[in-house]
């Protein structure tokens, strides 16, 4: 009820605008209508849904310039494909900040000049304002998000999972587990089962013996393994009972439990957390609209919007406070993000250049293990 | 009397605090450096181009050789100091001289900074102890201050480097103090807390090694445990020779310093580029010995030769750096292969490899600094499991009496005693070898110049009311002694008196330099009969020692050393 009576005036004032666009360019004087739409790529699902409320309608609302979303699954093959062929059809890319540096480096990204984003409602600067970290040559932070574990509630009556060891116990924990097909995560895990602090995990896993103790601890279940590729799949899996445990987005497995009422739990322990961000392809066509963009949606209220719609964790310090509750179930949402403090404390940072540079070699091993 | 006590409770109240964070910073500028100059093995792998590395791997750690060499010409004694000279200042009457600490800190930071095979707790030990000196000289100059501060901040440093203040506590006092007195216990405790305080809750640093609950399977596996403590205590005196061999063969070859310590970095580099383990302290050994199929037999093997044959080298080669951390290493790699070794003769399984681990660790480690209490003590505090402290008591037990049997207390009293410096002696006798009578030396005493006759030499014994005189040259040199005694006899053997002194001074049996110390004048007093003892240096008289002075001196010293020991507030 309450989100229909918002509605209705944002409705009119749209219409109203929408007739003065009209108007103009009747005379000749539209330069915004005329303005070709901006092409967004994103993930789809309800990440996607949760930008277009936040970010998407609300710039078309405030720009008149229309928005066309494709989604991608991550990665940045297609993004070297289009640059190579010169065939640039998107103009800002959701990437994760491993993606967005290897692309960077690659000079497949535009330079992005952070001193133009706005500033926090107290007037600190944007640089000072965002997680360090989250602001990178070619790159502005968006959100926080979490790749975790969760488990079928109805699997384990008895003693539950509570951390990552539980995933490579299948004395405990029996059943088939659904995994990410790629070498992410997982092997900062096989190693935290091991007993590795968190902050060790990167160190011990650039050594030939740490991968090593990584790949054997994933061999003892790889024959329990379901692997999946689309983020959608994870938690259908769970909620089928086709797998007890499964990696996923954090963000996925909060839709199924809050809107959808499946019978999830997660596992904050070790969550590998990374930054999103906004990336505007080298040479695309509307450069300026992109950049337009960005800085429309990183603001403060726009971060913390998007948490009314999905629990990522805003990339701006001054975001968190503005914070609440969750627009469709009315919990509060906060302790749900990867940002909340307690959930924070448990997780391991991404270690974004770090897999920039092992990213190739990773999956070719991985791809290896898995044939074998 | 209270006044004291807040003043010693501050003291160690500052003293935990400065050294704890200056420990924590010393501990983040060598990663900070290890980061930048490749040694870590995550700034390795970001690394493309095979070839830059190979030339960072052998360029660094002999550029930081020869920086280490260089700068240690500077520092007294022209070596980097470390924990022998904290116990020497402690025990005797030594200080901690500001130049030599800073210069120390300076170079350690390098060696560990640039992939030398040495530890970081000597470092940290002799930092936190040279703070502690000099912080307790704004409150007083006693010694007792001065020893005071140096058990704080070692203690704080080992509570900061470890996350454990009960080792850091303990450690202070067994390698360092050498005795246990209520006054040093409070502030002490203090500092340790502090430190642990800060690494833990300031600075939330991971602990050296977690473990998860593990037990012993079964119990016949002690005897085993045993077995880790005796051959760990041979790898120790192994390890312990080996340095001590190399630092005289160093000593022997004529090169510049920085030459020396350029080769020993140079071979660091190049063993590190078949084994990249070697560079550095070895934290990331740390962790994989205590995982099961880490390792195998050979790879433990090459690694555990590796590692002493390059810390031996380069310590003994003047890089500056402990001893701590090498021997932790070496250890935990010998206890993970006995495990691997067992796995082929018990047949019900055993268990778990870090139990192994951590008991070859504190079997090596145990002998080398000389503290068994200590390493028992930073396994339960790291652990908090009973099983593992246990097992690790039971080798740390024998592998010390081993090594005490047949190498001596610990590597630092085995240098200490190459320096002279014998604490197996006891503490009694090391303070009383420090302590010179120079301070003793008295004027009250009848000289005469060897011109004189007989009779002047009776009448000014007559006058003086004494037994004997000391017959000087006219540069000042003692030249004999006569005594009422010997003028007597040539009277009845009517010996004229108008004959010049010279012809018949004779020197005593016993003269001693000023420098002679109080310990080595009791043991030639024993045979010595008269009232005094002429003083001379380079030949020329200073004055007199009475045998009472000496007695004097002696009992003062010991009163202090019990008082020191006793004092309760």
């Amino acid at each position: 009820m309450k989100s229909d009576k918002m509605k209705m005036p944002q409705h009119k004032k749209r219409t109203i605008r929408q007739l003065i666009v009209l108007a103009l360019c009747a005379i000749g004087l539209c330069s915004i209508a005329r303005a070709d739409p901006l092409t967004i790529v994103s993930w789809g699902g309800a990440y996607e849904e949760s930008q277009v409320k936040a970010y998407f309608k609300p710039f078309t609302e405030a720009t008149g310039i229309e928005i066309e979303i494709q989604q991608y699954n991550g990665g940045i093959d297609q993004l070297k494909e289009q640059i190579r062929s010169q065939n640039i059809s998107w103009d800002v890319v959701d990437m994760v900040l491993a993606d967005n540096q290897r692309a960077c480096n690659l000079g497949l990204l535009e330079l992005l000049d952070h001193k133009t984003l706005k500033p926090a409602p107290d007037g600190t600067s944007a640089v000072d304002d965002f997680h360090s970290g989250s602001l990178v040559p070619c790159g502005v932070g968006n959100v926080i998000s979490s790749t975790v574990l969760a488990f079928d509630v109805r699997a384990f009556p008895g003693q539950k999972p509570v951390n990552i060891s539980a995933l490579f116990d299948l004395e405990n924990f029996p059943g088939k587990r659904a995994l990410q097909k790629q070498p992410i995560a997982i092997l900062e895990w096989a190693l935290r089962s091991y007993g590795v602090p968190r902050s060790d995990i990167y160190n011990l896993l650039s050594t030939k013996r740490g991968l090593d103790l990584a790949f054997a601890k994933m061999s003892k279940i790889k024959q329990d393994i379901v692997w999946w590729e689309d983020g959608a799949i994870p938690s259908k899996l769970l909620s089928e009972g086709e797998v007890v445990i499964a990696s996923g987005y954090n963000g996925r497995f909060f839709n199924a439990t809050v809107n959808e009422h499946l019978p999830i739990q997660t596992i904050w322990d070790s969550h590998l957390y990374e930054y999103s961000t906004w990336s505007i392809p080298r040479g695309a066509k509307n450069k300026e609209a992109a950049m337009n963009f960005i800085r429309f949606a990183t603001q403060p209220k726009r971060l913390a919007e998007q948490t009314k719609y999905i629990s990522y964790g805003p990339a701006r310090l001054s975001a968190e406070a503005l914070v609440w509750k969750h627009e469709k179930s009315g919990i509060d949402i906060r302790s749900h993000l990867p940002t909340y403090k307690q959930n924070f404390l448990q997780g391991i940072p991404k270690d974004h250049e770090w897999y920039a540079h092992m990213q190739e070699k990773l999956k070719h091993r991985f791809d290896t293990w898995i044939k074998d | 009397m209270l006044r004291q006590l807040t003043v010693i409770t501050f003291l160690g109240l500052i003293i935990g605090s400065v050294s704890a964070l200056v420990a924590i910073g010393f501990v983040d500028a060598v990663i900070w450096l290890n980061d930048i100059l490749l040694i870590s093995p995550r700034s390795r792998v970001l690394v493309s181009d095979g070839t830059l590395l190979t030339v960072i791997t052998i360029a660094v750690p002999t550029l930081g050789g020869l920086f280490v060499g260089y700068v240690s010409q500077f520092i007294p004694e022209r070596r980097p100091h470390g924990p022998p000279d904290v116990i020497q200042a402690a025990q005797g009457h030594g200080s901690m001289p500001v130049k030599a600490g800073a210069l120390t800190a300076v170079s350690a930071c390098v060696s560990l900074g640039s992939g030398a095979s040495v530890g970081q707790y000597g470092p940290l030990a002799h930092m936190g102890a040279s703070l502690g000196f000099w912080i307790s000289r704004f409150a007083g100059t006693s010694r007792y201050l001065g020893t005071v501060g140096i058990g704080c901040g070692v203690a704080a440093a080992i509570a900061t480097a470890f996350n454990a203040p009960i080792a850091g506590l303990v450690f202070a006092h067994e390698v360092i103090l050498r005795h246990y007195s209520l006054r040093a216990f409070a502030p002490i405790t203090v500092a340790a807390t502090l430190g642990y305080i800060v690494s833990n809750t300031v600075f939330e640093r991971p602990p050296l090694f977690r473990i998860e609950s593990v037990h012993i399977v079964n119990t016949y596996e002690f005897i085993v445990f045993i077995g880790i403590g005796m051959v760990g205590a041979v790898i120790a005196m192994l390890f312990m020779r080996m340095l001590l061999q190399f630092n005289l063969l160093s000593k022997s070859l004529k090169l510049p310093p920085a030459i020396k310590t350029a080769i020993a970095g140079l071979a660091v580099g190049l063993v590190a580029l078949q084994l990249p383990d070697v560079l550095g302290i070895g934290k990331e050994l740390l962790r994989f010995a205590v995982i099961e199929d880490a390792f195998t037999a050979g790879e433990l093997t090459t690694l555990i030769l590796a590692k002493i044959f390059l810390t031996a080298l380069c310590i003994g080669f003047g890089f500056a750096g402990g001893v701590f951390s090498p021997a932790l290493v070496i250890g935990i790699l010998f206890g993970a292969l006995v495990a691997l070794g067992m796995d082929s003769v018990l047949i019900d399984g055993r268990s778990h490899i870090s139990i192994y681990a951590v008991c070859g660790m504190v079997a090596v480690t145990g002998p080398v600094i000389g503290a068994p209490l200590t390493t028992i003590l930073i396994v339960f505090e790291l652990t908090g499991n009973y099983d593992l402290a246990t097992a690790a008591m039971v080798s740390v037990a024998f592998a010390n009496l081993l090594g005490y049997r047949i190498f001596d207390r610990s590597l630092f009293d085995a240098q200490l005693k190459n320096r002279g410096f014998d604490l197996s002696l006891g503490r009694d006798k090391v303070i009383m070898e420090q302590r010179s009578i120079r301070e003793f030396v008295s004027d009250n005493y009848t000289a005469l110049p060897d011109s004189a006759s007989l009779e002047q030499v009776r009448n000014r014994l007559l006058d003086d009311q004494t037994n004997e005189a000391y017959i000087l040259t006219s540069s000042g040199k003692y030249s004999g002694t006569i005594s009422m005694n010997q003028l007597m006899a040539l009277v009845s053997n009517n010996q004229s008196l108008s004959q010049e002194a010279r012809d018949f001074a004779i020197p005593e049996k016993l003269i001693l330099s000023p420098d002679t110390s109080i310990w080595q004048s009791m043991v030639m007093l024993r045979n010595f009969v008269g009232e005094s003892i002429p003083v001379t240096e380079e030949g020329k008289f200073l004055g007199v020692v009475f045998e009472a002075s000496i007695v004097d001196a002696y009992l003062t010293t010991l009163n202090e050393i019990r008082q020191d020991e006793n004092a309760a507030a």
